[in-house]
């Protein structure tokens, strides 16, 4: 009996630990500045907008791109527009709870009258109802989920398209393009996979695919017994997940094995750093901006300031972009920039062209029109490539 | 046949390593009945102590000495630094609670769990850290069993971890302190009377078992390629659920369960569904501990009435 009650307390024990090691996300680096009153001059047009992303933790790359092209743009806008504005940053490192933490500190600093991100879905989610009320604009550069924008986040708004775009599109393109007879779909257990899955496995049904629906925890390192169970027949294992490492893993299982179907992977997996399985697709929110001609001088101090970067910065880019160009038409009509005026203005953005190839307009929903995914595929040397849609 | 053989290999070859693992825990219990929840964490240091050594001699791509010699280093520094971490946690954190009852014991080590894996994120951040072990040894060497390929990565852990627990049959059968560790686990104030070293004896086994975990995490970032701060707690709830399995503090079940936990997973994995791998695993050991509630070695207490 004592044995038992002891090996009971033990379990308990490892779901403490479980806790621990699932919420381990280290300390916030947010600088985000404390309190403030909007003393801004029209006619000098000085205010502050704010930046959520994961400066720091597992997604830091993410983050870094997109606080570089955050600056970048403020910097370009403040000199092409006479505009004076800050941008205040805030560590979410991808974390709901840090980013709420964050945005707190931003709707208590009047001083901010717009922020750009955050980065991920989850956050928009917990931070979208305070920040609707309090009347701050936020605009997205890589918040993907299909709910975000279908009524509780008042002022969010995105300018990369949706997951309930990307599922089907991709799994058009598989069925278009790779005409395979069999595929495996395998989910991470996170509610970002399990609905790119859903919003793919009708598509592939219905175009008569055999479908192999699997599932691993995120945490999963070991992909070997999985990858058994791709048959010959199976040409494309479908990986919506989040972690580039677990798919690269995925992907050397596969060539240990000898087996020859192609990974698939969804925007999570954009990760040139990490993701370099020879033949594999990715599809991501961003376009490659240097085969843009129009992005040529951007990329040049992109890449003399920062050195390379992925796909993640340039939507951030178009997002800071709008917001300063909103801030820049308030300040011309002579008013002060506030959040009710900014939202305004952020509402009726009309861009003929942007960094994103395409132009920038909102729906009612705060979703942009016309925006859509791009695919790359990956090179012998794991360079991504682009395929023209 | 070609999954049945390949769900094998992956079977043996995890099992071997949940086993290894296991050893520790059930060693630790055996001597002192303190399960000792931070044991996962030590495999988690192993790892890092791996993927450091790798970037010391140049990196995955640019190994600097023969590739043999970066192994023994990887695990010989694995096993001395992880081992000699078990004996300054025993010294420090369990020696001075030695006879406070079993879950004074029990909430420090769930504390040394956290403070390791903080520790390792605040020393080496949150990011992955990779072996990239085709880079210095290719997924093509190995050898042909059939219509699976064993590659040499695999081979190396099965032999290795298969060596080891060996070596540990044979410290704990054939040697001096083998026979103090057994005197300790049968009765400590005993052996202390009968002249053993007690102190010295339970250091020795959390060195033993510290250096196992050590090494395991060494051959878990060969297979897996991949390192964070948090991979030692699914480590060690694996392997503590396969030391409970085989029988806690049973050495031989340790090695059981591991192999027993391994070759379910696969076979689940490979002919059920990997949605349902964990809920069969588990359910499976549920019934397992119904029929046999010491464990498949285990052997029942007896209790004076």
């Amino acid at each position: 009996m004592k044995g038992r009650l002891i090996i009971a307390v033990a379990a308990l024990g490892s779901l403490a630990v479980a806790g621990c090691a699932s919420s381990s996300s280290g300390s916030s680096t947010s600088s985000a500045g404390g309190g403030g009153s909007s003393s801004a001059a029209a006619t000098a047009c000085n205010t502050s907008i704010g930046f959520m992303g994961p400066i720091t933790g597992p997604a830091a790359p993410v983050g870094g791109d997109q606080l570089h092209f955050a600056e970048l743009a403020v910097q370009t806008d403040n000199a092409a527009n006479h505009t004076n504005i800050k941008l205040v940053q805030g560590d979410t490192q991808l974390n709901p709870a840090q980013a709420t933490t964050v945005s707190q500190e931003f709707i208590s600093n009047t001083s901010i009258v717009g922020v750009i991100g955050p980065a991920g879905s989850q956050e928009v989610k917990a931070v979208g109802p305070a920040m609707g009320r309090a009347g701050l604009t936020f605009i997205s550069g890589s918040a993907t989920n299909p709910t975000l924008t279908t009524g509780p986040n008042p002022t969010f708004f995105r300018v990369v398209s949706k997951d309930s775009v990307q599922g089907p599109q991709d799994a058009n393109y598989i069925i278009n393009n790779l005409h395979p007879k069999a595929i495996m779909i395998v989910d991470d257990q996170e509610v970002y996979s399990t609905g790119l899955v859903s919003s793919m496995i009708p598509v592939f049904q219905q175009a008569g695919i055999k479908v192999d629906h699997e599932s691993v925890s995120q945490k999963t390192t070991d992909f070997s017994a999985l990858v058994a169970k791709v048959t010959s027949q199976t040409s494309v294992v479908v990986l919506p997940w989040q972690l580039a490492v677990n798919a690269q893993q995925f992907g050397r299982d596969l060539q240990q094995q000898h087996k020859s179907a192609v990974i698939f992977g969804t925007d999570g997996l954009f990760d040139p750093k990490s993701f370099t399985i020879s033949g594999s697709y990715v599809s991501t929110f961003g376009p490659d901006i240097t085969g843009i001609p129009a992005d040529a001088a951007i990329v040049a101090e992109a890449t003399s300031k920062y050195g390379a970067f992925s796909t993640f910065g340039p939507p951030t880019f178009a997002a800071t972009h709008v917001m300063d160009e909103a801030i820049s038409s308030v300040c011309k009509a002579g008013q002060t920039p506030s959040r009710s005026n900014v939202l305004a203005a952020v509402k009726s953005t009309n861009e003929a062209t942007s960094i994103l190839g395409q132009p920038i307009t909102f729906d009612a929903n705060g979703d942009m029109v016309n925006a859509k995914f791009f695919l790359f595929k990956i090179d012998s040397a794991g360079k991504y490539h682009l395929i023209p849609s | 046949m070609r999954l049945f053989l390949q769900e094998l290999v992956t079977g043996i070859t995890t099992g071997a390593l949940y086993g290894l693992v296991a050893l520790g825990f059930s060693m630790v219990y055996g001597v002192l009945k303190l399960l000792n929840f931070a044991h996962g964490d030590l495999y988690m240091v192993g790892a890092y102590i791996g993927f450091f050594v790798i970037q010391w001699f140049g990196g995955a791509a640019h190994v600097n000495i023969p590739v043999p010699l970066l192994l023994v280093i990887m695990f010989v520094l694995a096993a001395v630094l992880v081992g000699g971490l078990g004996v300054a946690m025993e010294r420090f954190a369990y020696r001075p609670l030695r006879d406070a009852g079993r879950i004074a014991p029990l909430i420090t080590a769930i504390g040394i769990s956290f403070f390791l894996e903080n520790s390792a994120l605040l020393l080496f951040g949150s990011q992955f850290r990779e072996y990239n072990t085709p880079e210095f040894i290719s997924l093509s060497s190995g050898i042909q069993v059939g219509l699976v390929t064993i590659d040499s990565v695999q081979i190396m852990v099965i032999v290795l971890a298969l060596a080891l627990m060996l070596g540990l049959r044979l410290v704990v059968n054939r040697t001096r302190l083998g026979r103090q560790m057994r005197a300790v686990a049968g009765d400590r104030e005993a052996a202390e009377m009968l002249g053993i070293n007690v102190n010295f004896t339970i250091a020795a086994t959390f060195f033993l078992g510290a250096a196992l975990a050590g090494m395991a995490g060494v051959m878990a970032g060969l297979l897996f390629n991949q390192v964070t701060n948090t991979i030692g707690f699914i480590a060690g709830l694996k392997a503590f659920t396969a030391a409970v399995v085989g029988g806690i503090g049973s050495l031989p079940g340790a090695v059981l369960g591991g192999f027993v936990i391994g070759l379910a997973e696969a076979f689940i994995t490979g002919y059920v569904s990997s949605t349902y791998t964990n809920l069969l695993v588990f359910g499976l050991l549920i019934v397992v501990m119904l029929a046999r509630p010491s464990g498949l070695l285990g052997r029942a207490q007896l209790q004076k009435v």
